[in-house]
């Protein structure tokens, strides 16, 4: 059995005519990084909130189908045991600081004083946390005097540091400045390297490149492409569907168009694969 | 742009290492007492005995002046002369001002309030000048008061700050457009239209998306919550609250006998 199990989920908002979920199923295994691309609208972060237990806990509306994570089922847990075994952290960096706290080191714990972990225990966790994901400098500021990508890290450390079992971002750069977005991924990679299990909304192909184990392309709430990010990234499909493709893959396609990118080297997807591939092809 | 709204001041003293519910004790009993005690002057011995020392033993004096001087010795000025002027009491008539009586009564009466007053907020302040709001509620939550509520307080000092930076950005966001902002009063109250939908709406999404944010990290597990921080309660602590009830007590009853 895998470690994340979704069965045939079909989703539907209140008020809406049509599923933004449609029949999704879905097998990751534990320490697999997953990231889910698509375009606005296909079901990304319904899917982050389907994985997380907002679905159907949160969010009223049709649910069907079953959400496994770590042999429990979250339609038999209430949403406050879910998000301990599935942590969740999403776009809005501003929004996700918790309002209830005057440090960073406070804000953490916020999650630990909520689930009843003992005093001692919770300093060690979080200052555990905090080295992890880099940010033991910020221990004392006010969460709201940081920047984008200093709030997003410390959210971020505030879901890591309740030890969930799989960890879903939606987005966790896409309202940062470049600088942010490497710090974010920074923090992102060394949980990879660590062994958690990921799954990854995102839209910036060239970072999903250096992660992800797998790709899952989602177009109107289905899975249109699945594979490994050579095979997903590269392929014709996404450009047909309107996803955005990494300007690597851009740049070579149009290279190969021109007959500059030699026919037996794939597209690439990463600056490295690109370099390499414009490199070997001689000058015509 | 303020970080926040707290005037908490950090400071080491034997103030601030109190208990705040001794502290909220002190400061009910030191309003019951200025209200209810029969002399004449007590509220003026209670910021001479009382309030003044204990702002200097909780090291904030500078802080705490500034605070009487700039703002309640205006407040409690301006309801002192409104007293004074209106209070259609005595006989006596020390100088009048058009059709205004100030009677030696009136006077006597409106000083007394105003003290009354003064004491009640600067009281108020020097609670607040020693005891930081996330204390006080993590003490409050561990006596029984309900997790939501002491959240919505704490989040409304630290989030009011942040919706008021974001009202400068729409303002400006909209003068930049051509929005006047300035003229007369009906064009200024106009002008708020198109500040309130971003502002208000704007908020109200966030709403949503904090509470996910929240939810995530267990907020409404039912499990015993803890906290971070250790908030000492004494045998002092507990000392001083029984006499500080037995003031207030028997001011009540001295108010009650008298009466």
């Amino acid at each position: 059995m895998a470690f994340v199990n979704l069965q045939n989920v079909t989703y539907q908002y209140p008020l809406t005519k049509s599923p933004v979920l449609q029949d999704i199923t879905l097998q990751i295994e534990e320490g697999e990084f997953v990231a889910i691309i698509g375009p606005n609208g296909a079901g990304k972060s319904t899917l982050c909130y389907a994985l997380g237990g907002f679905v159907p806990h949160f969010f009223k509306g049709e649910f069907s189908g079953m959400v496994e994570v770590a042999g429990k089922k979250s339609s038999d847990a209430t949403l406050d045991e879910w998000v301990l075994t599935v942590g969740l952290a999403f776009q809005n960096p501003f929004n996700q600081i918790s309002g209830a706290k005057y440090t960073v080191f406070e804000e953490i714990a916020f999650g630990l004083e909520n689930t009843g972990v003992p005093r001692e225990e919770m300093k060690s966790r979080v200052e555990q946390a905090m080295a992890q994901t880099g940010i033991t400098d910020l221990s004392d500021r006010s969460p709201y005097t940081l920047s984008g990508g200093q709030q997003q890290r410390v959210a971020l450390t505030s879901i890591l540091v309740m030890q969930p079992r799989l960890l879903v971002l939606d987005e966790p750069t896409s309202q940062l400045d470049p600088i942010g977005t490497r710090e974010v991924f920074g923090v992102i990679r060394a949980m990879a390297e660590r062994g958690m299990t990921v799954v990854m909304a995102e839209h910036k192909m060239e970072w999903i490149a250096q992660f992800a184990d797998r790709v899952i392309a989602l177009k109107d709430g289905a899975t249109l492409l699945e594979g490994t990010p050579q095979e997903v990234l590269t392929s014709d499909l996404l450009t047909e569907n309107g996803f955005g493709i990494s300007r690597y893959t851009s740049v070579a396609r149009e290279a190969r168009r021109r007959k500059r990118w030699r026919a037996d080297v794939p597209l690439p997807v990463t600056l490295d694969q690109a370099a390499e591939g414009f490199a070997f092809t001689p000058p015509s | 742009m303020h970080e926040r709204l707290s005037f908490h001041i950090k400071r080491d003293s034997a103030l601030h290492r109190l208990n705040p519910l001794t502290k909220i004790f002190l400061v009910l009993a030191l309003i019951l007492v200025a209200f209810l005690n029969p002399w004449y002057w007590t509220p003026h011995l209670l910021v001479l005995i009382a309030i003044t020392p204990l702002s200097l033993l909780a090291r904030v004096g500078a802080e705490y002046f500034r605070a009487a001087a700039r703002l309640i010795l205006p407040a409690v000025g301006f309801l002192f002369l409104m007293q004074a002027f209106f209070q259609p009491v005595g006989e006596e008539i020390l100088f009048q001002f058009y059709f205004l009586d100030v009677t030696r009564e009136s006077l006597m009466f409106a000083f007394s309030n105003a003290m009354r007053i003064f004491v009640m907020v600067s009281a108020f302040t020097l609670f607040l000048l020693t005891t930081h709001p996330s204390e006080l509620m993590s003490d409050l939550t561990r006596r029984g008061l309900p997790g939501q509520f002491s959240y919505v307080i704490i989040s409304t000092l630290q989030i009011l700050p942040q919706i008021q930076a974001r009202a400068q950005t729409t303002i400006a966001a909209q003068r930049s457009r051509g929005l006047e902002t300035e003229g007369h009063f009906i064009k200024r109250a106009g002008s708020l239209i198109p500040l309130v939908g971003p502002l208000v709406l704007g908020s109200l999404v966030e709403v949503e998306e904090r509470a996910i944010a929240i939810e995530a990290r267990g907020f409404t597990s039912k499990s015993l919550k803890t906290s971070l921080h250790d908030i000492p309660d004494s045998s002092i602590d507990k000392a001083l609250r029984w006499a500080l009830a037995v003031i207030a007590i028997l001011s009540i009853t001295l108010k009650l006998w008298l009466s």
